[in-house]
Formats: structure tokens, sequence, C-alpha cells
């Protein structure tokens, strides 16, 4: 039978996770999650086509007044990094949507 | 625990309040229980008894809590002090706010002595996960207390303190609680805030009660339980009085058994412990009746699909970016991966990786949208299971404590969460208590499940058959 | 050669707090000073959403032409990124607020409708600040100020076809938010941000290849942007060289797009419904009334300024650029009932002051009554025209009436028919030599004639009766 996940699913989940997987965490990794995703794949034999799904919808909205924030020092007090007032982070120009 | 000490909340708050004891005077009682206790239970991450002495001091005995000790569990914020979820990726954060949970139970006069071990994010079933040390089962040193909540559930135990609150996401109140000889509540879903908590399967979790006694239980769910506009899951319900809606009776009760339960395997004990409490029921008054749940085996697959799913994507905050560990790469790829591989244990990482898998495209349908289908289906044969039961009556976990160390294969540890997870995926609130105890004295956990929003009604039913069944008065 | 654009515009919400939590949406405050729990993404915290948006949402996806619907649903989309605290945005992806819709552009090819997809609401990420605009070298600076403010994003069909019809897309749309009150439209301080997908194709029958361009700043960027791209695709094509599907990115100084660092393959967002935040469901009273108190919109406005008023489409677009304009026209063309006259006056004397002194129209004391009030005074020939105009700016500046502003002023116009008598006989006799170069037919001379009057008079003359008296004695 097929795996569901091979080394190379792995590497690319985990990518977009953001975790490295060493390579002696690799096989017992891949068997653990081939073992766990076969065994929810049962799922698949269940009849859902009657099902509607039934979600609630949210009673009361926030009103647009001011809320209880936090000072730039109590909120980024665990931040690694910080000059004048900003969070520092490596360079990511060229990265994601910005 | 000195026999002059109250046992249960009830009793501590009457003590107090005829001003036989002091907040102060329980507290002295209780650390030195802490510091004796402790050492080998480990059920604490974080200790703060000096402030909790001065909190106790200016405690008002008037107040619904009067200075009672109750213990949080350390991935519920509590303002000023650490919050590590039990895991290295938070080992040094401080929380710069308090969960509504939490500045509820302040403001009702709770004491708080220390924030409690868990499983790493409450992923686990033995709090062997957390990164830090395991907790030990007070009723069995060399056994788990059970997960996530076990520093919560063994505090209370160990007489650490009076009552603690935990997260329920697949059982974790309710399965550590029967493994350690106490009451743990997971209400309906939307009724306590999670605002605070921190989350791991959002449309899961629950904020519960854990306590000696299901009055204490219903005693914490009148501060706990409150909507609240921070959190747009909160649900508005009419006031309800939970201590004062326990009733003493069964009578005219339908206390339904779930058909497709009875083939599962459980230890000896535990079955005649469910025997026992049938028997009680049929004495209080209750008709027991025969329910069909017929895809509740298929609860766990889709709980270990959805929790998954959405634990992957709460766990994406941790990038050491504003807060926490920070571990630096060559460029923000590496900076994030290291900082995520350095700080997640085993379990977390297994979690996370299945998570973004069955939410990734080409899987996507076949796997989450399923178990959410699946899950509506569940939900909807268990709400009708419910219109002719009042009540469900479950075996709370398949066996009594295990040995630490002893369950190492994670399916099989998925595996015995089958009763504690169908009321997480469904929303309804449900409670474990005590049931006596098996062999070598460990302790048995049954388990009521209710229609959501009958909180006060399960209470009522679960506080018959915990008294019948020799609970504390 | 076929160009097949689509636009994907992101525009702020004028609330006074964020999407997802109380904080405050102000612009230009110190870094990180508006945070919060919520949209600092600290552990525990969690979303919930702003009325005000929602209803600043669903009054431009009305106007927008676009079907709303009543129950929509939040999702998470996740990627990593710095200025994205919780490692994901709340977003809507699969049920979004609305869908449809149009709006309506006018270019040298013609009128069009530009058709809609789908708009949505969703939170912003922070503002990250690279090395290469500070001299910083391997670091980014994060503001999460900006984090979490109300967006709506509104895709656009590929319908588009130039980058003129690309600019006025969104002149139009910025003129809408603005109508509206749902936006500020300020593409500098970023409450309107606009991605470009641009294909070139030979055969107009088939798509190109689809190319994305970002760090567009302005409406003019946009169109440079598409034209350069129109030409580097259709290079190509000619070329051979293959077009890649790719982001690119915009070099203001240069004018050209240039392929950004090649992003990791392309990113699965994983969408799933967003947990903490249960469907949304309108209120289907408030939705008809959203729809029955519709004003009428800016380009409604502008047609039926040209068709009914007769204004020429300069002067109609003009005054229908800005909401508060529009209505002062409006309001003073029922006190004085000559549109194009008003039209006229609004368009060069009182937008020639406002320039000057860098005011908006309502952030002066000039009000639709005292301008009809000037402008009748000149009807009935109180004042000249052109003392009007040095009326005007006491109007402008002050909260005077007309008839203050003149008596002040002085600027009483002389209609007197004996008093101008007097005075075209005094020039008459004092400039002999225009006199008679206009007795032998040299028309234009009597301008000189009047404007010699017009002196006498201290400028207070009726320059018509002037003109036709110099005219009746010199017969």
């Amino acid at each position: 039978m097929a795996m569901i996940i091979d080394k190379e699913t792995l590497e690319h989940v985990a990518s977009l996770a953001r975790l490295e997987i060493t390579p002696e965490e690799e096989g017992p990794l891949l068997g653990d999650l081939e073992r766990i995703l076969g065994y929810v794949a049962q799922l698949t034999s269940v009849d859902t086509s009657a099902i509607v799904s039934k979600r609630p919808a949210m009673t009361e909205l926030r009103p647009d007044e001011p809320g209880e924030g936090l000072t730039r020092e109590a909120g980024l007090a665990g931040a690694p990094a910080m000059r004048d007032g900003f969070v520092v982070v490596r360079n990511v120009m060229g990265g994601e949507d910005e | 625990m000195s026999s002059e000490l109250p046992r249960t909340l009830e009793q501590y708050r009457h003590a107090v309040r005829a001003h036989e004891l002091s907040a102060e005077e329980y507290l002295d009682e209780t650390r030195q229980l802490i510091e004796r206790g402790d050492p080998q239970v480990k059920a604490f991450l974080h200790l703060r008894l000096d402030a909790a002495r001065s909190d106790a001091q200016a405690a008002d005995p008037s107040s619904p809590l009067a200075g009672a000790p109750i213990a949080v569990k350390d991935n519920i914020m509590m303002a000023g002090e650490r919050c590590t979820c039990g895991s290295r990726i938070l080992e040094h954060y401080v929380a710069p706010y308090s969960a509504t949970v939490v500045r509820s139970l302040l403001a009702a006069g709770a004491v708080v002595p220390g924030k409690t071990n868990l499983d790493e994010f409450a992923m686990g079933s033995s709090t062997e996960n957390s990164a830090f040390f395991p907790t030990h089962n007070p009723a069995d040193l060399t056994r788990v207390p059970g997960g996530s909540s076990g520093g919560s559930t063994s505090a209370v135990a160990a007489g650490f303190s009076l009552g603690a609150i935990g997260s329920d996401t697949g059982g974790s109140v309710r399965q550590p609680a029967a493994f350690c000889g106490v009451v743990g509540f997971k209400p309906t879903y939307g009724l306590v805030s999670r605002y605070g908590l921190v989350a791991f399967g959002s449309s899961l979790d629950c904020i519960g009660p854990i306590a000696r006694s299901v009055r204490d239980a219903a005693i914490m769910m009148n501060v706990m339980a409150a909507h609240d506009p921070k959190d747009a899951t909160s649900v508005k319900r009419p006031h309800v009085d939970f201590e004062a809606a326990l009733q003493p009776t069964l009578a005219g009760k339908r206390v339904g058994i779930i058909r497709e339960l009875q083939g599962f395997d459980v230890q000896p004990e535990i079955a005649v412990a469910m025997e026992t409490a049938r028997k009680a029921a049929v004495k209080s008054g209750a008709s027991i009746v025969d329910v069909s749940v017929p895809h509740i085996l298929s609860a766990l697959p889709v709980y270990y699909i959805i929790a998954p799913a959405e634990c992957s994507a709460n766990l994406g905050r941790f990038d050491g970016v504003r807060y926490g560990l920070h571990e630096d790469g060559r460029d923000m790829t590496e900076t994030y991966s290291r900082t995520r591989n350095a700080g997640f244990g085993t379990e977390v990482k297994r979690r996370i990786l299945i998570g973004a898998f069955v939410l990734s495209a080409g899987y996507y349908d076949a796997y989450y949208k399923k178990a959410t289908s699946v899950r509506q289906l569940i939900t909807d044969e268990l709400d009708a299971a419910l219109q002719s039961a009042d009540v469900l009556l479950t075996p709370t976990t398949p066996t009594t404590a295990f040995k630490l160390g002893a369950v190492t294969d994670p399916l099989e540890m998925y595996k015995a969460d089958v009763f504690t997870i169908p009321a997480d995926l469904a929303g309804v609130p449900a409670i474990s208590f005590p049931a006596g105890k098996g062999a070598a004295g460990l302790p048995i956990g049954l388990q009521l499940m209710g229609p959501s929003w009958s909180d006060a009604e399960l209470l009522s039913s679960a506080n018959v058959l915990f008294t019948a069944l020799g609970g504390e008065s | 050669m076929t160009t097949t654009i689509g636009l994907e515009i992101h525009v702020q919400l004028a609330t006074q707090t964020k999407m997802f939590c109380g904080c405050s949406t102000a612009f230009g405050d110190e870094p990180n000073t508006h945070v919060c729990p919520v949209c600092l993404g600290l552990p525990g915290a969690l979303p919930t959403l702003n009325a005000q948006a929602v209803r600043l949402a669903t009054r431009i996806a009305t106007a927008l032409g676009c079907t709303v619907h009543e129950v929509s649903e939040f999702s998470r989309k996740n990627y990593f990124y710095p200025d994205l605290p919780k490692s994901y945005q709340i977003t809507q992806f699969d049920h979004p607020i609305a869908t449809g819709g149009s709006v309506p552009i006018v270019t040298q090819r013609g009128a069009r409708n530009i058709r809609l997809t789908r708009a949505h609401i969703e939170e912003d990420a922070g503002k990250s600040m690279h090395a290469a605009d500070i001299t910083l070298g391997g670091e980014t600076l994060v503001d999460f100020n900006r984090c979490g403010m109300p967006l709506i994003e509104i895709v656009s069909e590929p319908d588009m076809q130039s980058g003129d019809e690309a600019y006025e897309f969104l002149r139009n749309l910025r003129r809408l938010v603005r109508w509206l009150g749902v936006s500020s439209g300020d593409m500098e301080k970023g409450a309107m941000r606009c991605d470009v997908n641009v294909s070139v194709s030979p055969d107009p029958a088939k798509r190109g290849t689809k190319v994305e361009i970002k760090n567009l700043n302005s409406f003019r960027s946009v169109k440079r942007a598409i034209d350069y791209e129109e030409q580097r695709q259709a290079q190509c094509l000619a070329d051979g060289t293959p077009i890649m599907t790719e982001t690119r990115h915009f070099d203001e100084v240069q004018g050209t797009t240039t392929a950004m660092r090649s992003k990791e393959a392309s990113n699965d967002y994983r969408y799933f419904p967003e947990p903490d935040l249960p469907l949304l469901q309108l209120d289907p009273t408030e939705l008809e009334s959203v729809r029955a108190q519709m004003p009428e919109l800016p380009w409604e406005m502008q047609s039926r300024f040209e068709r009914d008023l007769g204004l020429s489409p300069y002067d109609a677009a003009l005054l229908t650029e800005e909401r508060s304009t529009a209505e002062f026209f409006q309001q003073t063309i029922v006190l004085y009932d000559n549109p194009k006259k008003v039209a006229s006056y609004m368009g060069t004397e009182v937008a020639r002051l406002l320039n000057e002194r860098g005011k908006t129209l309502t952030e002066t004391q000039l009000t639709p009554a005292t301008l009809a009030g000037l402008l009748t005074m000149v009807e009935h020939n109180a004042i000249s025209n052109t003392a009007s105009k040095d009326a005007l700016p006491l109007l402008v500046d002050t909260g005077t009436t007309p008839m203050e502003a003149v008596r002040s002023l002085g600027l009483e116009q002389v209609s007197d028919t004996s008093a101008i008598e007097g005075f075209a006989r005094e020039v008459i006799a004092e400039n002999a030599t225009q006199v008679e170069q206009f007795r032998s037919g040299k028309e234009a001379v009597l301008g000189f004639l009047v404007g010699q009057l017009m002196k006498k008079s201290k400028g207070k003359a009726n320059p018509k009766l002037a003109g036709d008296t110099l005219r009746r004695l010199l017969k």
C-alpha cells in the first residue's frame, strides 16, 4: 500500500510549519505519522453526504471604542531585540506579502 | 492531611466565615504540605507562596472563595507570573495580562499558590510531555497523574490547594481527575471564557474546575461561568446558581448507557464501578436507558485531525520574534526553524506536523473537511441520544493510572481518550467524579455527560452519584 | 496584442479601533504604542470583531453593487512573516461578505463597467522597514501599530486592458470610499494599497502568463508599472523569451519591474475556518436600510450634472470629486438657480482661493448661502463680476455676508444711468483718438474706453451698462 506520508512530504510539511526535522528524528517521526494518519484515515468510510454544518453565528459585535491596551514595554517585554521602539529581526526583504 | 483542616472548599468557607480559621492560617498549613510533599509529587512549576500569603491576609471572608487557595494550570495567563505551558519555548515568559477566569477568581477572593505542571501546550494524557519534569500521582508516586492537567489534579488530590483550574480539549481535566481521584468538570463550550487560555484546539478548549467534591466544583462554577465580551465564542446565558441547583435525588431522571461503548475493553474494576453507579442511580430514582451514538468510535480519529489542525495554526505565534525562546539562524526562515525546533518537544512537533498535513493542499478535503463533517454527525447523534436520556454514564478512562514511562506509543496514548473526546467534539458538558478505588488503591473515575447548557443539572446528577459512591461531603 | 489586468485593492476602513481589538487606528504615532495582547499575538489572546468595520464594509459593498451575503465566515491564512504576529492572518476565504459588483470608468476608450469578483474583510499585518530604507544593514524593523487594522479587500475581474483603465478604476474607487466615509483612501498613508496582475497575449482568446506586481505606492505608479510590464511582456513574446508566473517589484525611480528574489515554492496557506469567530450574520433589515439610505453615488451625480444641469464634463467631475463639494454646490444652486455659473465660479475663483490657502472648502467660512448671495448680487448688477472676485476672499476667510463684504470694500456697483452717462461723456472728451478709431470701425477700441470709464468709477461702474452707454453716445 502506498505510504500516506513520505520523506519529501514530511520535509514539505515541516517547512510549512517552520520546524526542523533532524536526521535522527526523521525515521521515528515518519513511522509515527504514518500510523497516526493511517488511523485517522478510517473516516473516509463514514457517510457524511447528508450532513449540514451548523456553526453558530456571533450575537453581538464589539463596539468601535478604545479598549484596554498594553504599553510598548509591557507588550514587548519579552522581545529579543528592539531598537528605537521597533522590534528588530533579520532582514526579510523579498520574503512574503510586503 | 490534618483531620482538623477543612477538606473541601465548602467546609473551608464555612470555617472562615465562622471565624474558626483564617485564610492565612489555612495557607500556612497548606504551605507546609506543599513544602513537604511537592518535591515528590511535583505538581507545581512555579510557586508564589509569599505573595499568596499577602493575598490571603487581604482576602475578604464574605467573598465567594474567601481566600481559598486555587491552583492555576500553567497554560492560563496570570499577570506578573510566568506562563510556560510546560514548554521550553516559553520557559522564561512572564504574562503581561490575566485570563478573564483568573481575574474572576481573584476578584472572588481566590488565592493562587502557584502555577501547575502540564503536558506541553496541553498535548498529552500523562503530564509526561512537560518539558521540565513529569508530575507524580499522589495516590501512587510511581504512576502518572494523567494529563494534560496532571499538575492541577495532583495539587488538589494532595491537599496543596482546595481547588484548581485546568483546560480540557480532549479530556485533559476529566482524565487526570479520574486518575487522581478528584472531581474534574468540563463545562459547555462557551460557558466559561477562554480569553487568556493559551490556545491548543480553539473549537475544543474549555477551562474547567478541579475540586474534591462536586459541590466545590459548583461553587467554583458560580465564579467562573460568565459571558466575556473578549471571547467571541463566549455565549450569554441566563444566570444560574450552580450550588443552589444541586438536588439530592435522581428521581425521574433517565441515565443513558451508550450501546456502542459496551464492547470497549476496560479494566475490570472500572466495569464494576460502572455497575455500582448504575445501581446507585436506580436506587436514587433514576431509570436506565439504552442509547445509541452510532459513530461515537469515530470521535477519536476526528479529534486527532481537528485538534492538531487547530494547534498547528495556534502554535504559529511561537516564533521568537516578540517573546519566548529565540535561536538565531542565517536568515529568517532558519531563525524560525531553529527557535521552534529547540523550543518544542516531540509530541508538540508531531501534532503540528499532523495538523499542517491535514490542512495542506491536496489533503484538506479528505482529512480536515471530512473530520468536520463527521464531527457534526457525532454531535447530532449525541444530541439525539440526549433527547432520550437526561445524562449519559460512561467510564472516564479505560484504565486506572499507569506507571510513569509505561506508555510510549503515541497512538496507544491517544486511544485511551475514547470516553472523554466526544464531549469536546460536541461541546456538551461532562464531569468526572471519583467512584471508589481499584486494585492497589488506584482511583477510579466515572463520567456523566449532559446536553449543552445543562451544566447545573449535570452537576446535580453527578453530585448524587458522587455522594452515593462515597465522595467528600 | 491583448493586455489583461486585474487589481487587488486593500482599503483601510475608517474606524476608531482595529478590526479585532480595541487598539487605536490613529496614524503616525510612536512605533508599537497601539498594541495589546490580541494584535501582538500574545498567548491566550482572542479576536473580537469591530461592529463599525462591518457597517463600513457593508456600505461600500452595497455601493459597489455587490451581492452582500447575510452569512459570511472568517478564515485563517497561515504563513510566517515577522509582521504577522499570530503567523496567520484572519481573513475571509470560502465565504466572503460580498461577491460581484462593479466600478464604472471612463477613459479615451470610452465608458466601461469593470466587474468585481469579490470583497471581503480582514486584518492588516504590521509594517516592516527593511535595511534598504534605512542604514542598518541586514536588519528589518517591525512596527505593530498597523497590525490588526481593519481592511476590506476588493478584487476585480481581469477586465481592465490598459494602465489608463487601471488608473481610472483606482481613482473612482478612491472617490467612492471617501464619498461614503468608509476610508480616507490615502495611498500615501497606506489607507489604500494595490497589487496588480498583468498578462499580455497575442491571441485575444487566450490569456497570457499572469505576472503579479507589488510595491505600488500611487495610482500613477500603478499606471507606469502596467505600461512598463505591457512592453516587457510584449518584448518577451516577440523575442521568444518565456514569461514567468512570478511576483515582480516596481522600481519607482527607474519605472521598471524586476523579479523579486525567488519566493519559496508558492506558499500553501492552509486556509481553514477561524474557530475563534462564529459566523458573521448580518441583519437583513439593516442591510435593506443601508441600501435605502445609500446617497447618490459620485459617478451618478457626475452624470446627472452633465445631463440635467448642462455642466461641462470638467466641471461635473470637479464638483463630484468630494462629497462635501458636491453638497455645497447643490445647496448653492437651490439658493441661486444657475448651475453653470455656480459651477464655473467654484471651479475658477473659489478653487484658486482654496489652493492659495491650502484649505478644503469645508475648512473655510464660505457657505452656500454666502456664495449664492454674492452671485445674486452680480446677477442684479449690485456689483460687477470683477468686484465679486475682490469680495470673495472676505467670504472665504471670515463669516461676513456678501452685503457686508461689498460695503466694507466699497465695491457697490454704480448702475445709475445718469452717473454712468456723466462718466461716459468725460471719457469721450478725454480720449479723442480712440473715439475717432471707434467711429471709423475699430470695434475693439470700445474695450479701452470701457476700461477708462471703469477707472473713473473706481471699478464700480456696471461694465455692461458702461459699454452700452458709450456705444449710444458715440453713434
